[in-house]
């Protein structure tokens, strides 16, 4: 199959996400999930969780504030989180909020604002690669999509 | 979410239940309801669910989602919740749904931590997963489904004595879970097949223990029993003591202690208040409109139903009663109630009123009815038989628009108390008014004189208790030898007709056929069982009771089963919708397997199943089958029951089944007619077992002679030792016309 330049650029970029981390084999499995029914199924659930990560690091972002000692509802609104980034696959994101959690337990607040700083970056970094795929994506089209080329 | 799901009528998402049976691409279909508060997760399962082309309902909110499961009951067939939710904690939801509805539930969590990962085993639930979810790990859930019926069904072999209740009762006290009833059915079930082939083992070959004679448990015998154990002391009671206490003659220590053992369970239960409060809800609501319908009932002439004594569980009388005092609180039935339900069902009296209709109408409708409203009873007709219809849990009483129907019945009184545990329907002398509780709608189904029927669901035991306080209360004379018989209602309720994989129904009823063994009455959840199956939404897609046998059809089956009482009675048969007593039906899954009459053993189970089945088809289609006479006879009649019992289970599914599927098109309004016929027509199966002769065409019409005679009929057939139904769930399509009456 000869795969047209975007068609290139895209299996490249998806690559590279999944290389460095970003992404994991969660991924693939929305993929699958994606057909002609749902040909946008991807993009649907990404830009749902990051509106939906977006207020949940919102919110814990005040109980860093107002809260800063009460841990287990710290840990609450992270295993939130860590929920919803596992499942559509934001390794890097999933992992730091891992250890947010971990700060949690040893009462280490300290730990736990550096740890959100690092879930928050990762959290920015993840939406603006995975805006740019999507963007190269739709440039595609609908069938090349809903078939990517392995990555 | 899904356009289409919103469009289905009842089920939860498009794919209607034509009530044919199991859908052929099983476990395509497969109704699942997935709770989680995270959006992202939500719409992945859901997505993932559909592809492995199931039937996806989703929630975020764990009320949402218990609101939804009662509402509709019998609409699902397995649960996939979070753990971790803001509104609910996972677990509590779990409990809630292992009481109420007694379906399997998956719980999902991110957390992989082993102390949750054992919670959730303590709690019931079938599977954990762990987040992210796959998708190999979505195309495999429906294996709980099935597993669970499975076990139901075996439970309701097994249990044949009161050895069996009672271990099995061990088994759920031991199991240390106080918190759900889901996780005591759960331990009770692997108990159970653990312990079973030892313990089988010695109680099979101990002749008197198969043997014995089913003790009922009346009303007053109850009665005595709760007032022996209160002198003593709840915790300082003991059998040998309370049988002391007691003096009655015949029985025997050992029936006292599975006695016990349930009222302990029940007590427990009760001590939930949530339970209760559930309990009332639930039914309250939906009693409402069976009250009315109930009112309708007038009509019928639960006399017939007495008659049989075999009594639907599936309390009319709850529908009846105008009041309808949900008794819920799960607490039992405040005695209060249940002397209501005597009384108003000391009407019934004959059982050739509308029993037969009465059963068609627990069929129909859920087994489990049970709302607790005691006095409800309509107008004295039903004075005679008082269902108690307890609904364990969610069961409640619920009578649905088909209900009415079955609410002429006369006499029949249906107490309903919907008990933490499930629905107790209590059928006290001769009306038989079931309930069925469908989602939604109950039906309550006559009860037959002195026969309570007291339905229980796994969660039995405690039922049991409640049922026996019921019963205690009762009119003495409802209290007829065939005694109560507890209909697991948890399961029950769901019978909607559905004979989708209405697990739940048969966990409940597991519990039940324990106790009916051994006493006949109360300990006769075996009808819960029959919820599981037949818990389907009454909406509609009325499973063929034995269709796929142990396939999804368990809930019709079960349903029916349970809405059936035991026919412990042989005089009062008019409740052949009850269980059939036969503990050892092995059911295919049917439903008719889980209908076990706790009652002799007579009674095949098949007729209890059948009964139930009609019953619950009758139910399931928001009560109003409209069972004609016609109808009937396209059934297949029932008089094919053949001799081997296992036949009969199955035919009489079939008929069930075939009513069934007749009643979910039918969504008319049941009238009492129908219903009465109905019920006839479950008891004519069972009796038909017995009695080749029956025919169940005659009984189904709202002849209350007809039915009366069934009635006695089948009565005398069971204690004519009708004989084991086998479990073998296959309709043949025994047709209406076989049975002669």
């Amino acid at each position: 199959m000869e795969y047209s330049s975007l068609q290139r650029q895209v299996a490249y970029m998806k690559k590279r996400l999944f290389d460095q981390g970003y992404l994991d084999e969660q991924f693939y499995q929305l993929e699958e999930l994606q057909d002609e029914a749902n040909p946008n199924f991807v993009e649907e659930v990404v830009t749902l969780f990051f509106r939906d990560s977006s207020r949940l690091m919102a919110n814990i972002e005040q109980a860093l504030e107002k809260c800063p000692q009460d841990f287990h509802r710290l840990d609450s609104f992270m295993h939130q989180l860590k929920g919803s980034t596992s499942s559509i696959g934001a390794l890097r994101v999933k992992n730091e909020c891992t250890q947010f959690r971990e700060y949690c337990d040893e009462g280490n607040l300290d730990g736990c604002q550096r740890s959100f700083q690092k879930v928050k970056r990762e959290h920015a970094v993840l939406k603006q690669k995975l805006k740019a795929y999507f963007q190269l994506l739709r440039q595609i089209g609908p069938t090349e999509r809903a078939t990517p080329p392995g990555g | 979410m899904d356009p289409s799901r919103a469009a289905a009528s009842t089920a939860s998402s498009g794919r209607p239940r034509d009530g044919v049976g199991p859908p052929p691409d099983f476990p395509a279909g497969l109704r699942v309801l997935v709770v989680d508060d995270d959006p992202t997760c939500l719409k992945i399962l859901d997505r993932m669910l559909r592809k492995c082309l199931y039937d996806v309902t989703t929630c975020t909110r764990a009320a949402a989602a218990l609101a939804m499961l009662r509402e509709r009951r019998g609409a699902f067939d397995v649960v996939l919740s979070d753990v971790y939710m803001p509104d609910m904690d996972g677990f509590k939801l779990l409990e809630h749904i292992g009481l109420e509805m007694d379906l399997p539930v998956i719980m999902m969590s991110a957390d992989d931590g082993r102390d949750v990962v054992m919670k959730g085993v303590t709690h019931g639930a079938c599977d954990y997963l762990i987040k992210p979810v796959r998708m190999e790990a979505l195309r495999n859930i429906w294996q709980h489904v099935v597993r669970k019926r499975r076990n139901e069904l075996k439970e309701l072999e097994h249990s044949g004595s009161a050895e069996e209740n009672d271990r099995q009762k061990r088994a759920l006290e031991d199991g240390d879970n106080a918190s759900s009833a889901s996780e005591g059915n759960w331990k009770n079930v692997k108990r159970r097949k653990d312990g079973k082939e030892e313990e089988e083992v010695e109680e099979r070959e101990d002749p008197s223990t198969l043997k014995k004679p089913r003790v009922v448990w009346s009303v007053d015998l109850h009665q005595q029993f709760v007032a022996a154990v209160n002198q003593l002391g709840v915790d300082k009671a003991v059998p040998k003591k309370i049988l002391e206490l007691m003096k009655v003659p015949r029985l025997t220590r050992e029936n006292v202690a599975s006695h016990l053992q349930k009222y302990r369970l029940y007590l427990r239960r009760l001590s939930v208040p949530q339970h209760e409060a559930r309990l009332d809800t639930p039914y309250t609501g939906a009693s409402e409109a069976t009250f009315r319908s109930v009112g309708s009932f007038d009509g019928l002439d639960t006399q017939a139903l007495a008659v049989s004594g075999q009594f639907p569980p599936q309390s009319l009388t709850t529908l009846h009663s105008g009041p309808r005092r949900v008794t819920t609180t799960g607490i039992g039935l405040p005695s209060i109630d249940q002397v209501g339900f005597f009384n108003s069902s000391a009407q019934m009296a004959n059982a050739s009123n509308i029993r037969p209709a009465m059963m068609q109408q627990m069929n129909n409708k859920q087994l489990n009815f049970l709302s607790g409203p005691s006095t409800n009873m309509e107008s004295g007709q039903h004075g005679q038989s008082q269902q108690l219809v307890e609904s364990y849990g969610n069961m409640g009483l619920r009578v649905g628009e088909g209900a009415s129907g079955f609410f002429n019945l006369p006499s029949s009184q249906r107490t309903s108390t919907s008990f933490p545990g499930g629905t107790i329907n209590v059928n006290l002398s001769n009306s038989l008014p079931m309930q069925m509780t469908q989602q939604g709608q109950q039906f309550s189904v006559c009860q037959q004189q002195n026969r309570i029927h007291i339905s229980m669901p796994r969660q039995l035991q405690t039922r049991e208790q409640l049922l026996n306080e019921i019963l205690g209360e009762y009119d003495s004379r409802l209290s007829t030898p065939m005694g109560h018989q507890i209909l697991s209602n948890e399961v029950s309720g769901h019978v909607s007709g559905r004979g989708r994989s209405n697990m739940n129904v048969r966990t409940s009823l597991r519990e039940g056929y324990m106790n009916a063994s051994s006493y006949g009455p109360l300990s006769h959840a075996l009808y819960a069982d029959f919820s599981n199956s037949g818990m389907n939404e009454s909406t509609g897609s009325c499973y063929p009771l034995a269709s796929g046998a142990g396939t999804t059809n368990f809930t019709s089956i079960g349903m029916l089963q349970e809405a059936l009482p035991p026919v412990g009675n042989v005089e009062t048969l008019g409740n052949s919708v009850s269980v059939k007593g036969a503990n050892d039906f092995v059911p295919d899954y049917d439903l008719l397997s889980d209908v076990r009459q706790s009652k002799s053993q007579d009674w095949k189970s098949q007729n209890i199943d059948v009964s139930y089945q009609s019953a619950q088809q009758l139910g399931s289609k928001q009560s109003n089958i409209d069972f004609g006479s016609s109808r009937l006879a396209h059934e297949d009649s029932i008089a094919a029951i053949k001799d081997d019992k296992s036949r009969n289970a199955c035919t009489v599914r079939k008929e069930i089944f075939s009513v069934r599927t007749e009643i979910e098109h039918e969504k008319g309004d049941c009238t009492a007619q129908r219903n009465g016929t109905i019920l006839v027509e479950n008891s004519l199966r069972v009796m038909a077992e017995g009695m080749s002769d029956l025919s169940y065409q005659e009984v189904l019409f709202d002849d209350n002679i007809i039915q009366n005679e069934l009635m006695n009929v089948v009565g005398k057939k069971q204690q004519e030792g009708v004989g084991q139904v086998d479990p073998e769930f296959n309709f043949d399509g025994y047709s209406w016309d076989d049975i002669q009456v």
